[in-house]
């Protein structure tokens, strides 16, 4: 054995440098797919740069101009909606899913495996399914009701303000159910028998076991799936884009999708980086919040 | 053949026929089209192994046409020996492929929408001389082509005509709501004659359809004309001065909501372009503003020719400003990053080649709209009259941003829906002033 095979060895052996080793993959993925765009972001926002134009540098003229454009505010301000009303309702629904799963029933572990799909099947086919239900003419909702007598003419879900962006919080809430039920699942059987056990011999009926047994036991999971839930409604884009492209007349617009319209459809790259860059302190607070929470819990 | 050298072109007289296409051209084009018959190949395609031509287009509302289209590239490429690949897209989804082209490469080939020649003029390869070629060819291009087809004067890319759109309705129900010679189609009507037609047909249960949704096709197609028909533009000639909140359009976007309660489907405001076929070929509406793609899918509808015999076409009404469709060329281009340009360019050539594009417009039935002179009469006109009318819409064409240019600005003021979401915002809240100063606030922040 030569002394250059005895060296490699030893760096191998070394936790450190075999550290760095396996690290380093994960380390240029994300410098290439998260680092780069992210500089490359902040840079373009900078500038007024147009697809197949290079920009110049103009400071912070993108984002002082947006503040004075009414369909931005009305895009934060859906963005703000579509986070708030959704996520409670999701971690509520959640929270109900996986105490009923927690029981024991039969077929459960099909069952528990068919309650993952909205989570599962791509938000592109699962919208493009909801688009077919709110159909403004063809929707089987609306069949029904006429059917019944319940109304005379069609639902317009997506054309109308309050329906459209009830339509798409629902949708919202409709997919992220599974992943706040199965999360909230693990947690709960994570829960020691012997607590509950204790709590009953002590006299706790069903409900105070639940607010004093369980949920504090389950409130790091509550807190991680809702922060994490937070930031991904933040940056959501596919189940609006299908279903409505932020109309009728920019009702339902977040983020990302009025950066996708000005940047691509309107070339202005530059001013759809700042849009996007408005999530990015949001999205930090909450990021941090997160992060310094599981570290405190762990 | 007799060889024509330059110095015999240019001593030609350039003589300019009644069609627009001069002599030296008509030459130019011969020679060419003989040099590569005899060569029997494609002599400007450099060492062609191993190259691969990308092309992207829109996706066809008449099938036949992608059919063939998508045949004909795989028969380009054997006859070039290059490898070809063919993608057809939505048209909604035709600016982020674009624009990713731009950026990364990877498109040598692209269809382009009426104003993306002017959008992204910088990153077009310029083919006037071959558009040109094309237009000899052909007795010229239309008018409408060099209209709309030339930016700067310049060619940057092949134009190959349009689908227009226009108003399409049911004889039957137009009859009952009392139009004379609605059998005839081609009726010259006001937008307020239409506007009765509409009450009357909701009253039988048949509105109008009319997509106000965020889509690119329809809701533009409508909300422009209309907009124009009532006096008012986005932009005034000198690119900046707004000239969108008018008492005539006041007052006519006033009339719209009215229509719009009375006569039309309300659901429209989340119709998108596809809504309003669905929405007439299953009985729904009787009249909406669509391309021919109703009529072609009536025509092969299983119902004894019911719906298409009930069918008919009309100009867009008249408003107090005149009669106007939203149309211009649409252009295939090449995109200055390709690797493969002469490839591109050699793909166009052949694709414009008669025997080659002709086959692929007749298919259409009229669904697309010739870009040269010679196809207005081609013999596919007499097989429809249904159809006739569509010929007579480049008349009344403009482009977005009209007074102005259809540039950046009118491009981001389409993408943004300012007009659209005008009137979508004054049909949901009936207050047409408010929509309008609105619009004309987002107006001015764009043509600043």
């Amino acid at each position: 054995m030569n002394s250059g095979s005895i060296q490699s060895e030893n760096f191998l052996d070394r936790e450190s440098s075999l550290g760095v080793l396996l690290m380093l993959p994960g380390l240029i993925l994300l410098l290439v797919f998260l680092a780069y765009p992210f500089f490359l972001g902040i840079w373009l926002s900078l500038t007024d740069t147009r697809i197949g134009m290079p920009g110049e540098f103009i400071g912070l003229w993108n984002y002082t101009d947006l503040l004075e454009d009414d369909i931005f505010h009305q895009t934060a301000w859906n963005t703000m909606i579509y986070a708030v009303v959704t996520v409670p309702f999701k971690a509520l629904m959640g929270l109900g899913l996986a105490l009923i799963l927690n029981n024991k029933i039969r077929f459960s572990n099909p069952i528990r495996a068919f309650v993952m799909l909205p989570w599962i099947v791509p938000t592109a086919l699962s919208s493009l399914g909801w688009f077919m239900i709110f159909d403004p003419v063809f929707s089987p909702i609306s069949w029904l009701m006429i059917e019944m007598g319940l109304i005379e003419s069609n639902v317009n879900f997506l054309g109308d303000q309050i329906l459209a962006v009830t339509a798409i919080c629902w949708v919202n809430i409709w997919r992220g159910i599974p992943f706040f039920g199965i999360s909230i699942l693990a947690g709960l059987q994570a829960v020691p028998p012997e607590l509950h056990e204790q709590a009953a011999i002590d006299g706790a009926n069903k409900f105070q076991r639940f607010v004093n047994v369980t949920l504090p036991q389950i409130k790091g999971i509550l807190m991680i799936t809702s922060l994490l839930s937070i930031i991904w409604t933040f940056a959501d884009f596919q189940l609006i884009y299908v279903l409505t492209k932020g109309g009728p007349a920019n009702q339902t617009h977040i983020f990302g999708t009025y950066a996708y319209q000005i940047g691509l459809f309107g070339t202005e790259i530059g001013m759809a980086a700042a849009i996007t860059l408005y999530m990015f302190p949001i999205l930090a607070f909450f990021s941090i919040f997160l992060l310094r929470y599981m570290r405190k819990t762990a | 053949m007799e060889k024509v050298n330059d110095n015999q072109l240019k001593s030609i007289p350039e003589e300019t026929a009644e069609n627009g296409v001069t002599r030296r051209q008509i030459i130019k084009t011969g020679a060419a089209a003989g040099a590569v018959a005899l060569m029997g190949g494609f002599p400007n395609i450099s060492s062609a192994q191993n190259k691969t031509l990308n092309i992207v287009r829109g996706t066809y509302f008449i099938p036949g046409a992608q059919e063939i289209a998508k045949q004909q590239a795989a028969e380009f490429g054997k006859q070039a020996g290059v490898k070809v690949n063919a993608d057809f897209l939505n048209w909604t989804d035709l600016n982020t492929k674009i624009g990713a082209g731009i950026q990364a490469g990877g498109i040598d080939v692209i269809e382009l929408w009426p104003v993306q020649n002017h959008l992204y003029a910088n990153n077009l390869v310029d083919m006037t001389d071959e558009a040109e070629e094309v237009a000899a060819r052909g007795g010229g291009f239309e008018e409408y082509v060099l209209n709309s087809g030339l930016v700067n004067g310049r060619y940057l890319g092949i134009p190959h005509g349009n689908n227009a759109g226009t108003i399409a309705y049911r004889i039957s129900a137009f009859e009952k709501a009392g139009v004379k010679h609605a059998d005839k189609g081609g009726m010259d009507m006001t937008w307020d004659e239409y506007f009765a037609v509409a009450k009357e047909c909701k009253k039988m249960g048949m509105p109008f359809g009319q997509s106000l949704g965020h889509s690119l096709g329809d809701p533009i197609g409508f909300c422009y004309p209309y907009m124009w028909a009532s006096g008012a533009l986005e932009v005034g000639d000198d690119g900046k001065t707004i000239l969108f909140n008018t008492p005539t359009f006041e007052y006519a976007l006033n009339k719209f909501v009215q229509a719009w309660k009375d006569g039309y489907d309300e659901t429209g405001t989340s119709w998108d372009d596809s809504s309003n076929n669905r929405a007439y070929l299953s009985g729904k509406i009787s009249s909406t503003f669509n391309g021919a793609s109703i009529y072609y899918a009536s025509k092969r509808r299983d119902d004894g020719g019911e719906l298409m015999n009930d069918t008919h076409h009309m100009l867009m009404p008249k408003g107090t400003a005149g009669r106007y469709h939203e149309f211009g060329t649409q252009t295939m281009g090449i995109l200055n990053n390709s690797k493969n340009i002469d490839v591109a360019k050699e793909y166009l050539k052949w694709w414009f080649q008669p025997e080659n594009f002709d086959k692929w417009w007749r298919i259409q039935e009229g669904y697309q709209l010739h870009h040269v002179k010679n196809l207005a009469d081609d013999p596919m006109w007499q097989d429809d009259p249904k159809m006739g009318i569509f010929k007579e819409i480049p008349k009344y064409g403009r482009l977005r941003g009209f007074a102005g240019n259809p540039n950046e600005k009118a491009s981001l003021a389409a993408s943004k829906y300012i007009v659209v979401d005008t009137f979508a915002k004054a049909v949901q809240s009936g207050d047409a002033k408010d929509a309008l100063e609105w619009g004309e606030r987002q107006l001015k922040r764009i043509y600043r």
